[in-house]
């Protein structure tokens, strides 16, 4: 009598350390930051009623017709002073022939923020977007939401543009150095508990043995650029604001209007909508608006606010420039993987502290190398490869500039090898099946584990292999029965 | 993005019978010009005008004031867009005392290559990606003195990558401003009917050069190529072209005026005996088409009239002695 299966069931390599890191997907990312807004998907999602409404601001109007493409923005304009709507074929007849692609999915994209009224058979904008996109571009209307200037009196009181800029990058740097300080060690100026919040529930950061770390996402989310940082966090705040019952048009059309408002001068806050007196102390706590409780009447945009619908850079440039990712760039990197950042800014040196290894620091400077352990750091706490380069690139001091290419290649692909090289174990919860009597019973077992697709490895000389754990069932099943089948 | 836009305010705009009230094309102007800043905070504007006996900057981004009250219902760039305009205008206006020197659009279009090029050496603008341009609003017919000046800018905003587009919002069609436009890539509209103004600028003149690829903007199907003489200032259907300098005369000369070199008296003899009685210097420019003389060109076989365009047969070329080597 043989036994001919005893399958012996070993558990193997658990997947707890199992992390892949998501390649490429930084990259798809910026590829479409740069062609459409992170926001315009957020507004595609709304009603075509909430749309309506946010459109009979003229500011959001500006705001929306700021973010799309070049092409809409053209296509938008040629209907805008048409009275009548017109047939397709008309403005087809425009479209350049081998380019009726694009054509095509700019007008799909216009229907679907409901700027174009959706229809086959004739081209004409959404009347209340048409009655306020005029009024943005004559003037005129009663709508007042450019926003109502304070009078002379509260306007003595706020700050001016400097003090204003200083604001907002200290709120701003606050939060960023709150998040690349946590789990450090070191405890940071805490920023509000608004703030904390929206950081956990956007994943940014999660609650970990009573205190907050930064998570994967987290540590993406620092490399990226203040304009998108921003964009995130707000975005997180619009869906926030769904789940807290705030009026969504309210919201983003207080958002829309700040966005073109003028730097430097007092608005009143005495004709918001209450939900945008809440959101007022909420914005505050971003830097987004300067609005102070002893003048709680007015409030004054920062340049965060300002430039929410432009490229121009969102934070103050100069020499205390603190994310100042698109102020000039800082970093050189040598062949010999040395980093030398002219920087004193803490933010900037915790930043680059995620995947450089730093060895000296002077006033105005900051040395250090990448190394294996260093880059290794960033990969396990969710940095990609792509991402660190992109990051030395943005930063890239002028005098690399001259480079071509800008960083040298023996570092780049280092980077990408070290990422590689963490890429080599895969993990996988599994059966290993051995013991088999003879060479048939384990080719037979092993020609049906084939036929599932379960298996992961094999070896026909200690006539032994690995199956997926989801086989396990099938694979003892058909073992059983075979056995059975034999006796 | 950037745009010059440079106004015409000859006193073309007082005839009588304009169909386009100045004070309308500006309200129509207003609204073009917020809708090209509307698009991007980066949309950089310039705004000259060439007005009788002087040419000035009446709006730049660079120089920009700023509002001392806000509409709560307008756009502060747009206000400070359309207030920077009319002030300026209207001391300019007061200023003005001769309505009767002529303007110099030329003038004004180097003014805003200058400004361009200026851009452009300071960094804060890119060809490749800020599209500069250039749109001229003319009323005024060509001045045929400028032709020269005018093909040097067209040559200049040819290597700085500048696209001139053109609008001839009154009057007959510019030859000029016409091959400045197909010259440079530009679009010309001979504005005809004046109600819609706004649709027209908005369709043809509003989009960068990059969106032209994919929506197309109305191009000239006939382009008038015509030179002006540099003996005369006439424009001239056939004329004599230097065969040393490329300089283009209604008439034989003995001497080249703008490169001294003397052609044989025999030749502009000859030449002169065969001059034929559609090319004399008064002919004026509707009179005779290249088409009609075409035929009567042929009339005069082995004769050396030279064709703007056609001076490519070697053996009909004059000989010339330089400086006086024989």
């Amino acid at each position: 009598m043989q036994s001919s299966s005893s399958s012996s069931h070993q558990n193997a390599a658990s997947s707890s350390s199992a992390h892949l890191p998501q390649n490429g997907n930084t990259n798809g990312e910026e590829k479409d930051a740069k062609s459409s807004h992170v926001l315009l998907p957020f507004l595609q999602s709304q009603s075509q009623n909430t749309l309506t409404r946010l459109y009979q601001k003229p500011s959001a109007c500006l705001a929306v017709f700021r973010l799309l493409s070049p092409l809409e923005r053209q296509l938008v304009m040629n209907l805008l002073w048409l009275d009548s709507a017109i047939s397709p074929a008309t403005m087809a007849a425009w479209v350049v022939r081998d380019r009726r692609n694009v054509y095509d999915r700019a007008i799909q994209e216009l229907m679907k923020l409901h700027i174009l009224v959706n229809s086959t058979t004739k081209l004409v904008l959404n009347n209340t977007f048409k009655a306020s996109f005029r009024h943005a571009l004559t003037g005129g209307g009663t709508s007042g939401s450019f926003g109502v200037a304070a009078d002379e009196r509260q306007s003595r009181m706020s700050l001016g543009v400097e003090q204003l800029d200083h604001f907002a990058l200290e709120r701003w740097e606050t939060i960023l150095h709150y998040m690349v300080s946590s789990g450090t060690g070191q405890q940071p100026e805490r920023p509000s508990k608004g703030v904390l919040f929206l950081l956990e529930r956007s994943a940014l950061m999660a609650s970990m043995y009573g205190a907050m770390q930064i998570t994967s996402t987290g540590f993406q989310f620092l490399l990226h650029s203040p304009h998108d940082q921003l964009w995130d966090l707000l975005l997180q705040y619009l869906h926030l604001a769904q789940e807290r019952d705030m009026d969504l048009v309210d919201v983003l059309s207080f958002l829309f209007m700040l966005s073109t408002m003028e730097l430097g001068r007092t608005y009143t806050a005495s004709n918001l909508t209450a939900t945008q007196k809440v959101m007022l102390k909420d914005l505050r706590d971003y830097g987004v608006i300067y609005h102070s409780d002893n003048n709680a009447g007015c409030f004054s945009p920062t340049r965060l606010a300002t430039t929410l619908t432009s490229s121009a850079p969102p934070l103050p440039t100069g020499r205390s420039t603190g994310g100042g990712a698109q102020g000039e760039g800082f970093i050189v990197l040598e062949t010999n993987y040395r980093l030398y950042a002219y920087t004193d800014n803490p933010l900037q040196t915790a930043v680059l502290n995620l995947f450089v290894t730093l060895k000296y620091r002077f006033a105005n400077l900051v040395v250090g190398s990448l190394t294996r352990e260093s880059v290794r750091r960033a990969l396990t706490s969710g940095i990609s490869a792509d991402q660190i380069i992109s990051y030395l690139v943005t930063h890239a001091h002028p005098q690399m500039r001259k480079n071509e290419p800008l960083l040298p290649v023996t570092v780049q692909d280092q980077i990408r090898l070290w990422e590689l090289e963490k890429n080599r174990l895969q993990s996988a919860d599994g059966y290993l099946y051995t013991s088999f009597a003879s060479q048939a019973d384990y080719e037979f077992v092993l020609e049906y584990a084939h036929s599932l697709d379960v298996v992961l490895w094999e070896d026909p000389v200690k006539r032994c292999f690995f199956g997926k754990a989801e086989g396990h069932g099938n694979i003892r099943g058909f073992i059983e029965r075979r056995t059975g089948g034999a006796l | 993005m950037h745009l010059v836009v440079i106004l015409d305010l000859s006193k073309h705009w007082l005839d009588a019978q304009s169909s386009l009230p100045f004070s309308r094309f500006l309200v129509h102007l207003q609204a073009f010009l917020n809708a090209y800043k509307a698009a991007s905070t980066d949309s950089q504007l310039a705004v000259f005008a060439a007005a009788p006996g002087r040419n000035l900057l009446l709006y730049s981004d660079h120089e920009k004031g700023s509002l001392n009250e806000t509409d709560p219902n307008a756009y502060p760039s747009f206000t400070l867009v359309g207030s920077t305009i009319a002030e300026k205008l209207a001391a300019l206006y007061s200023d003005l005392e001769v309505l009767d020197e002529p303007c110099s659009l030329v003038g004004t279009l180097i003014n805003a290559l200058c400004y361009i090029n200026k851009a452009i050496t300071t960094g804060q603008c890119t060809p490749e990606t800020d599209e500069p341009r250039i749109l001229v609003f003319s009323v005024s017919p060509d001045l045929s003195t400028s032709y020269i000046p005018i093909m040097n800018s067209i040559f200049s905003a040819q290597k700085l990558r500048v696209t001139i587009d053109v609008c001839q919002l009154l009057g007959p069609e510019t030859v000029f401003l016409q091959q400045a436009a197909h010259l440079t890539g530009g679009s010309y509209l001979q504005l005809e009917a004046t109600e819609a103004l706004l649709q027209y600028l908005t369709m043809t003149f509003l989009s960068p050069p990059s969106i032209r690829a994919t929506l197309a903007v109305p191009i000239q199907d006939r382009v008038d190529f015509r030179a002006a003489c540099f003996c005369h200032k006439n424009i001239v259907d056939i004329g004599y072209v230097c065969s040393v300098c490329l300089s283009i005369f209604c008439q034989p000369i003995p001497v080249c005026s703008t490169c001294r070199t003397k052609f044989p008296a025999k030749l502009v003899l000859q030449l002169k005996a065969s001059q034929l009685p559609g090319i004399t210097p008064q002919t004026s420019q509707a009179s005779s088409t290249r088409a009609a003389s075409a035929p009567s060109r042929a009339d005069a076989p082995g004769t050396a009239d030279f064709d703007v365009s056609m001076h490519s047969d070697p053996n009909s070329l004059p000989r010339y002695t330089r400086n006086g080597k024989a």
